[in-house]
């Protein structure tokens, strides 16, 4: 029972931490990020099992967090609200060839950032973007400028 | 089969405003501002929340040990007043030099302490071990001061939980102890 309810909070908690720490470019997952997340996860878990070590309590944890899972992506579908709230909205970088320099700022995003994407998408110079838009996933959009 | 009629369907929409003929992004900038001083508030509670802890509001620090002691010397205690869930911590007890009863120490501990607080061992072993009075007391042998004796204790779930320690028939010191999750 316990561990049931363990098993959403840990969930939950999760949701929120990743949500908290911030939206970075999925392709760009840094070392530090990777330590990040195996830290956040492996935490969760001692938490999470706590002494029951049982495969009966494992199994029962799984399905609790399958559950949850299942819960609010059915939610995020239903209501355009949850699926802003768990997922945010996508974010304009760059709008017209300028920075946009607050989202950047609090997105904990560098120009280095969307240099680099702007390479990954064959693009020689950062002056050739439009728009680059942080998407919900965390991918980074580039639009060109249009050919004069 | 079903017929193509069957199938249902809805016109295609762009979700954000579009205007001559641009990108649509759907950003939602007033959303998002909002978000952002969400984090930043959630920043400040996680920065107070780990100061708490590392005073030792949540346990296993400073702020959770805690000192008691009878007006006649008899005893004094030193435990944690905040405790966590599944984590070992000890429960010191030293008697004073006038505790000793015809070359013995005997102390009566609330079932609490064995139940709630999860005794797992007492250091030294009793002498011998007495149950009643919704307690049990334990004899041990007196040989001189320092006398100490160690209750290792480890909290089975949350809770507040009391508990009453003391020689028999002498003062007794009651706390209150609040075990986090």
């Amino acid at each position: 029972m316990a561990a049931v309810f363990r098993a959403i909070f840990g969930y939950l908690f999760l949701i929120l931490m990743v949500r908290v720490v911030g939206r970075r470019p999925g392709k760009q997952i840094t070392p530090f990020e990777f330590i990040l997340i195996f830290f956040l996860g492996g935490l969760t878990l001692t938490g999470m099992v706590g002494d029951e070590v049982s495969l009966t309590n494992a199994f029962c944890q799984i399905i609790t967090v399958a559950c949850c899972h299942y819960a609010i992506v059915w939610l995020r579908t239903k209501s355009p609200r949850v699926a802003r709230l768990f997922d945010g909205t996508p974010l304009r970088l760059i709008d017209g060839g300028q920075y946009r320099v607050r989202t950047m700022e609090q997105m904990r995003l560098q120009k280095a950032d969307l240099m680099a994407m702007a390479r990954d998408q064959g693009m020689k110079s950062i002056t050739d973007i439009d728009l680059a838009v942080l998407e919900r996933n965390g991918e980074i959009s580039l639009i060109k400028k249009e050919e004069e | 089969m079903a017929s193509a009629g069957d199938v249902a369907t809805k016109p295609v929409e762009d979700l954000g405003h579009k205007i001559d003929g641009a990108v649509s992004v759907g950003e939602d900038l007033e959303f998002q501002e909002r978000w952002w001083k969400f984090e930043n508030m959630v920043w400040s509670i996680f920065a107070l929340l780990l100061v708490l802890d590392l005073l030792g509001v949540f346990g296993r620090g400073w702020a959770a040990k805690a000192k008691a002691d009878t007006s006649d010397g008899a005893l004094h205690v030193r435990y944690e007043r905040i405790e966590r869930t599944m984590t070992p911590s000890v429960m010191r007890v030293r008697f004073g030099p006038n505790a000793a009863v015809d070359g013995k120490y005997k102390l009566f501990v609330s079932a609490s302490l064995v139940g709630e607080l999860g005794n797992q061992r007492i250091a030294p072993e009793p002498e011998s071990s007495a149950v009643g009075d919704g307690g049990f007391v334990y004899t041990f042998p007196a040989l001189g001061q320092p006398a100490i004796v160690s209750f290792s204790l480890e909290p089975a779930s949350p809770g507040i939980y009391h508990w009453k320690i003391g020689v028999p028939d002498g003062q007794m010191i009651e706390k209150r102890v609040v075990v986090v999750p």
